[in-house]
């Protein structure tokens, strides 16, 4: 009974994907039904979308952004998350209550004043727009300082006699033994850069710049997909897939610990 | 050359507490110094601020006579061996040994040789492709004293280093520290709890209480001569036994009257007495070892106490009986023959002679000599 609405729950977040997958692979036809295999196979769904759009410059773009950003927010959340955790400075807590505070608050609200500060810089229309603003996360110093907390000081003690400073050990000896908490940031981090969509339609407007995501809506709801279903689920399946897949190969890591396992506590 | 110098070291945190007051110590070139004392002594931080992890206060902190107060650690040419090892759970032990000369742009070949010789005299040559986690308590503690050896720095600092280890490693490990000692003719300085670790690894023993110094001393030293009370129960097992009371003049003799059931106990050494003339009527200490609590007369002035056996511990080499005296509990140190006469809720007699005896100036709880 258990395992039975166990499975149940498990098909009903399955099912949507299962559908939108065999869909964007029916012919238009087809989509009416909710079936599990396609109806009339066909690949002009995802003929069509790359003729329409230049969907392959919008995902090497989204990829660009993605892996910079996530790059970007992994070295300064261990360097923020090791100085709220490790050092001793007036208004330490405030500024860590400061950080947390910027979690509370929806992105909506900061758009508008994000938006104008972008036009002021004149980063309209470039990678910067997109990249710059998201390169210091708040969730990823949070996650950092946990960690670090968690790891014994004698460890920062003996890489500062064996003549490390701090940066090395930041980089050398304490990120690589909070590997899942850099697992579960750079998994977060990029999900959240590569879906994100409204923020590149506010910033962006020039084609060649545009994110697979913000494309994709453009195409979907914009009119160029000409009301064809098929072709929209196609590029939606499209934009889905990468992440998808990063995150079923990172999956496994997440259940590894390494733990402190040179220490004894 | 490596001689270590505090003068008039003092820590405090902020605004908060003292956590050394005053401490100046003098540590020879390849001296072992163990520091010594109760949790909270302000050992360890001692040892870190000599590392260069904690700020010095106050006072000058000196190698070879060179101020060191302001260099960071890395620059202090000193190495240390941590409690929890602290080994980098993510390198090899190779690369743990080799991080901290490769910190120092030292040649490959020279990093390689350096790390194989002091694997070698450690014998882990066998562990060094593996990673911490794959290694036993004894072996990591072995890599973490190597990653020490292989900078042959001019200090050694060990904080606690066998507390992790069970009992039979630990005394291995201990005589193997001594013969690493011998071998590398290296300045060490040493932090443990432990009083039978002081006085077997130290040459001399700083007892530290409350961030100050109670003695600095050979562990013979300490524990034939303790400088105060707080010497004498902490060096030696068991600790020795104190029993208070006064001095009177008795008839013409000077006594140690016990309190509570008012033994009266003549000091015939002449030293002691010419000691005690001040203190005449008023409260005093006396400290025994246990081994000086005999079941036999061994001289005409040792003194018969009656006292009531609570429990006895043969271990066959030698025996410990616990007794008490009125309102006072004593331990003496028994052969194993002796004690199979006693037995437990009896009463006995015990003798004292007071040429051992120590004796404790109440206010001060130094000793008087």
């Amino acid at each position: 009974m258990k395992y039975f609405l166990l499975a149940l729950a498990a098909l009903t977040f399955v099912y949507p994907f299962i559908w939108m997958l065999s869909a964007s692979l029916s012919a238009e036809s087809g989509l009416g039904d909710l079936t599990l295999l396609p109806e009339q196979f066909t690949w002009n769904n995802y003929v069509t979308v790359f003729t329409k759009i230049p969907l392959g410059r919008a995902f090497l773009n989204s990829a660009f952004v993605a892996i910079i950003t996530t790059g970007l927010v992994l070295i300064t959340g261990a360097m923020v998350g090791y100085a709220l955790a490790r050092y001793e400075f007036v208004g330490r807590d405030w500024i860590f209550y400061a950080i947390i505070f910027t979690m509370t608050l929806p992105f909506q609200i900061t758009l508008i004043p994000n938006y104008i500060t972008m036009v002021r810089l004149g980063w309209i229309d470039t990678y910067l727009a997109l990249i710059v603003p998201f390169s210091l996360s708040s969730l990823a110093v949070l996650l950092f300082r946990q960690a670090f907390q968690s790891l014994p000081q004698a460890l920062i003690d003996a890489a500062r006699i064996d003549g490390a400073g701090e940066l090395r050990i930041i980089f050398q000896i304490l990120v690589p033994n909070v590997l899942p908490t850099v697992l579960t940031i750079t998994i977060l981090t990029f999900m959240g850069l590569w879906n994100e969509a409204l923020w590149p339609l506010i910033v962006i407007r020039d084609e060649s710049t545009m994110t697979m995501p913000q494309l994709v809506t453009l195409f979907s709801v914009g009119g160029r997909a000409e009301g064809q279903l098929g072709v929209k689920i196609a590029a939606a399946v499209l934009l889905a897939v990468p992440v998808v897949i990063l995150y079923l190969f990172f999956q496994k890591h997440f259940i590894r610990s390494m733990a402190s396992s040179g220490l004894k506590d | 050359m490596a001689n270590v110098t505090l003068t008039h070291i003092a820590k405090a945190y902020g605004n908060g507490p003292t956590v050394i007051r005053d401490v100046t110590i003098d540590v020879r070139d390849q001296e072992f110094v163990v520091l010594v004392g109760p949790s909270g002594c302000g050992k360890s931080t001692l040892l870190r601020m000599i590392a260069g992890l904690e700020d010095i206060t106050s006072g000058d902190l000196l190698l070879d006579g060179k101020r060191i107060n302001d260099l960071p650690p890395k620059d202090r040419d000193i190495a240390m061996v941590f409690q929890n090892y602290a080994l980098y759970p993510h390198m090899t032990v190779f690369e743990n040994m080799a991080f901290g000369l490769k910190l120092r742009n030292m040649a490959k070949a020279d990093i390689r040789e350096r790390v194989t010789q002091a694997a070698r005299i450690l014998e882990i040559e066998n562990l060094l492709d593996r990673k911490p986690k794959d290694m036993s308590g004894g072996q990591r503690q072995r890599v973490a004293i190597g990653r020490a050896i292989v900078r042959e720095p001019k200090v050694f600092l060990f904080d606690e280093p066998l507390s992790n280890l069970d009992a039979k490693l630990r005394g291995q490990t201990r005589i193997e520290l001594q013969k690493l000692h011998r071998q590398l003719r290296a300045t060490m300085i040493y932090v443990t709890h432990d009083q039978v670790e002081a006085m077997t690894l130290g040459d001399r023993i700083v007892v530290l209480r409350g961030g100050d110094v109670m003695q600095f001393d050979t562990p013979l030293t300490l524990y034939n001569r303790p400088a105060n009370r707080f010497v004498a129960g902490f060096i030696g097992t068991p600790p020795m036994n104190f029993l208070p009371g006064q001095v009177r003049q008795v008839d013409g003799v000077r006594c140690f009257i016990t309190a509570g059931v008012a033994m009266n106990i003549p000091i015939t050494d002449v030293a002691q007495q010419t000691a005690l003339t001040p203190y005449v009527g008023k409260l005093v200490t006396l400290g025994i070892r246990a081994e000086h609590l005999t079941v036999v007369s061994v001289n005409e002035q040792a003194v018969p106490l009656p006292v009531r056996i609570d429990a006895l511990e043969n271990m066959g080499n030698e025996a410990l009986a616990y007794v008490t005296m009125g309102e006072s509990r004593l331990v003496a140190r028994l052969s194993p023959t002796d004690v199979l006469a006693l037995a437990v809720g009896q009463s006995a007699t015990l003798f004292l002679s007071t040429a051992h005896a120590h004796f404790f100036d109440d206010e001060t709880e130094l000793v008087i000599r």
